[in-house]
């Protein structure tokens, strides 16, 4: 032993000395450096983690918006294809209308010139009756005396007032 | 051709209490652990910046790796194995310095061995041969004192952790009564504990003295250029033996905490 330099004094200094630095090391060293180290491995997750619940958030909110515009398209060609389904609509009914409209104007001045028509022919009649019941006494006049005159005249006009009459 | 002792030389003795050289560098390599950790923790923080990015690479390397030998027992056991590790490797490392062991004074042999029957001549000149080169500095690893302090700590520490998790069962493991094959493995088991100490401490101390010794000769016999790829070498080996030692203590601390884990099912 004492050639081997084996000391007992000098062993337990040494023991001392390896328990010292045991502790100073725990103390100073181990405990605060494992433990930043578990804090930011911590950390790195707990941000890990809220990257993966954005990432999942971003993803549900695109489909939302997705389903969202294609949604409004839909509405949006609706809305088109009815507007102009009621445009049609109007329009066939505006000309119905109008042609309805034309017809009667056309039915009514059809009547009018009817009318028209009638009178005219009516006046016409009278006013040759007129004419000639003048001519026929003018002309009677002149070469029949007065008795024959007045027969035949008389005869005349009766038969004219009888005419005239029926008509 | 340089002096080479194995035991360490005693520098003064202060109340009674030897100082070696030896002991002179543990105190020199506690000041460089102490003084590494207070540098890398003083003020800590989340974002690290130099040393203590460097102090974090360490730890937590050393962390992890104990963690795949011992499991979650780690805990417990790390701030041991790390302190084996750092001291053993900072003082083997230390050694390899120029100056450690090569810087030093010239003690004269006459007072130590004032009580040997030989009487030294006074003529001048005998008195010069007898004066004995003492280094200032020695590896602290290359002292058997050291080593054996290591190895006595850690076996030690092992049947602390053994008793601190399984409890009183623990105790079985060296004297079981049940039956004499128990008794007989009890025995087997207090003889391989006790050479533990001694694997420990020679292995650890042989490497590092030899490596000394090699250097030493080495740089005798050529100074220049050829003993560089030897300093490699014992920095590696530095390395090399501060692992085994503290990843040993780690599978022997392993082995003690699973004592009992197979006749829980029986």
């Amino acid at each position: 032993m004492e050639q081997l330099g084996i000391e007992p004094k000098l062993l337990v200094a040494q023991l001392v000395n390896f328990s010292i630095i045991l502790f100073v090391l725990t103390k100073l060293l181990y405990k605060p450096i494992l433990s930043i180290l578990e804090k930011r491995k911590k950390q790195i997750e707990e941000g890990l983690q809220l990257t993966e619940k954005m990432k999942a958030e971003e993803i549900q909110m695109e489909e939302k918006k997705e389903r969202l515009l294609e949604q409004a398209r839909k509405d949006s060609h609706a809305i088109i294809e009815e507007g102009k389904k009621q445009a049609i609509e109007e329009e066939k009914e505006i000309i119905a209308h109008a042609h309805r409209d034309a017809d009667e104007v056309m039915e009514k001045a059809k009547k009018e010139i009817e009318h028209l028509k009638e009178q005219m022919e009516k006046q016409m009649k009278k006013q040759t009756i007129e004419t000639a019941i003048l001519m026929a006494k003018r002309l009677l006049e002149r070469s029949l005396d007065s008795a024959r005159k007045r027969e035949i005249s008389d005869k005349n006009i009766k038969e004219l007032e009888s005419f005239a009459r029926s008509n | 051709m340089p002096h080479i002792t194995l035991a360490a030389e005693k520098l003064t003795t202060t109340f009674g209490f030897p100082i070696t050289n030896s002991l002179l560098t543990t105190w020199l390599v506690m000041a460089i652990l102490f003084i590494f950790a207070f540098l890398s923790t003083h003020s800590i923080s989340l974002v690290p910046s130099g040393i203590q990015s460097a102090a974090e690479i360490i730890i937590g390397g050393l962390h992890e790796f104990f963690e795949s030998v011992i499991g979650h027992h780690v805990k417990l056991v790390f701030p041991l194995l790390a302190s084996l590790f750092l001291f053993i490797i900072i003082a083997n490392w230390v050694g390899l310095l120029p100056g450690v062991g090569t810087v030093g004074f010239f003690k004269n042999e006459a007072q130590k061995s004032i009580q040997s029957k030989e009487v030294i001549s006074n003529e001048g000149s005998v008195v010069e041969e007898k004066k004995e080169f003492v280094p200032l500095l020695r590896g602290a690893t290359a002292d058997l004192n050291t080593t054996l302090a290591l190895a006595v700590f850690s076996v030690i520490a092992m049947q602390f952790y053994g008793f601190h998790v399984l409890g009183f069962h623990y105790g079985g493991r060296f004297i079981d009564f049940r039956s004499p094959i128990y008794f007989f493995v009890g025995a087997l088991e207090v003889i391989s504990d006790t050479s533990k100490i001694i694997s420990f401490a020679f292995r650890l101390f042989g490497n590092i003295f030899a490596g000394e010794v090699l250097l030493a000769v080495m740089a005798f016999l050529m100074p220049f250029i050829i003993p560089l790829p030897f300093l490699m070498l014992e920095l590696f080996v530095g390395f090399v033996q501060a692992l085994v030692f503290s990843m040993l203590t780690a599978v022997f601390v392993n082995v003690a905490l699973s004592h009992g884990e197979g006749e829980a099912h029986a």
